[in-house]
């Protein structure tokens, strides 16, 4: 008798000490039974958080959804897009995301007629003292 | 302007719907790792015990095989746990095997150590607590019997046969649970089912 053959059949040698293992299983301690479930819940507890929550389905759509905007933002090779906030100073950039700031500097052009009349009479005020 | 006002209205009828399903879609993922477990963890229990001859050792080692499939393999195909599982778990009793031998061996430097406390097979102890009837006495000895041929015979033969013939895994996932070719998986049982003839004789009810 070769390996094949060995593989091939089950021999009544086999199956007996099959049916003795199987056996051997269903008279388990009560104690070891218990052990093996309490070893189960424990395994499936350490499953890793992305698996147990709904993160898992929809991490690949945000991850699609960021590919999406990116694409659509990029600028092309054939028409590159230049930003009107390209050449913005800093100071510039600040103030237009500073909301308050923005009102303030509205609310200075429209008194742009006092600024310079004080600006006037200032010079006008200093005038005299440069002359003495 | 009439379709984009009734919009809002579906999408928010869509969104619990979707939710559901994703929910049940995880559930039942978790429900089959479940399942799983609980149909391999009592015979994977007693291929540790027959390799360690140590109940304790051998329920550490189940448990650890369940959290490493648990953790690390949850999401691979359900039909490659079995081979992952019993790989896992053949790792992990070589690991305790190792352990004891380098204990043992620590062991006899010590003078005044006497005999491994929990030396001894906890099988063959447990296994005399209770008078039984003659049948089952008898099938005890023949599993005795069996366990000592099976413990002895060297690890990747004994690997082989048990997931071969108790496990009833087919040759090609008794090759991805070996890490092993499938011819060599054919050897290593032809070897063992040999020697356990040449041990046990008829070994017949």
């Amino acid at each position: 008798m070769n390996v094949e053959d060995m593989n091939e059949g089950t021999s009544d040698f086999e199956r007996h000490v099959r049916e003795l293992l199987n056996d051997s299983v269903e008279r388990m301690p009560a104690a070891a039974r218990s052990r093996l479930t309490q070893a189960r819940y424990a395994a499936l507890a350490t499953r890793p958080f992305w698996q147990r929550s709904l993160v898992r389905h929809w991490a690949p759509a945000g991850a699609a959804a960021v590919l999406a905007v990116l694409l659509l933002v990029a600028p092309r090779g054939e028409h590159p897009a230049v930003s009107p906030l390209a050449g913005a100073m800093p100071d510039d950039l600040e103030l237009l995301a500073d909301g308050d700031a923005l009102q303030l500097s509205k609310d200075q052009d429209l008194d742009a007629d006092f600024y310079e009349w004080a600006a006037g009479e200032a010079q006008g005020a200093a005038a005299p003292s440069l002359g003495t | 302007m009439q379709a984009f006002a009734t919009l809002p209205s579906q999408t928010a009828d869509l969104l619990p719907l979707g939710k559901a399903r994703l929910r049940d879609t995880t559930q039942d993922g978790a429900r089959a790792l479940e399942t799983f477990l609980a149909g391999v963890e009592r015979k994977g229990f007693r291929i540790a015990q027959i390799a360690l001859r140590h109940e304790a050792d051998a329920l550490d080692a189940v448990q650890d095989a369940m959290m490493q499939l648990a953790h690390r393999y949850a999401s691979r195909p359900a039909q490659e746990w079995k081979p992952l599982f019993y790989r896992i778990l053949e790792n992990r009793i070589r690991d305790m095997q190792r352990r004891r031998i380098v204990r043992q061996r620590v062991m006899a430097w010590i003078p005044w150590q006497g005999e491994d406390d929990d030396g001894g097979d906890a099988l063959e102890q447990a296994a005399d607590n209770a008078p039984q009837p003659a049948v089952q006495a008898e099938s005890d000895e023949m599993m005795r019997a069996l366990e000592q041929a099976l413990s002895q015979l060297p690890g990747r033969q004994r690997q082989a046969f048990l997931l071969r013939n108790f496990e009833g895994l087919d040759v090609q996932e008794t090759a991805l649970a070996m890490k092993c070719s499938q011819g060599s998986v054919k050897t290593h049982y032809f070897r063992a089912l040999q020697a356990l003839r040449a041990k046990l004789g008829d070994f017949r009810p």
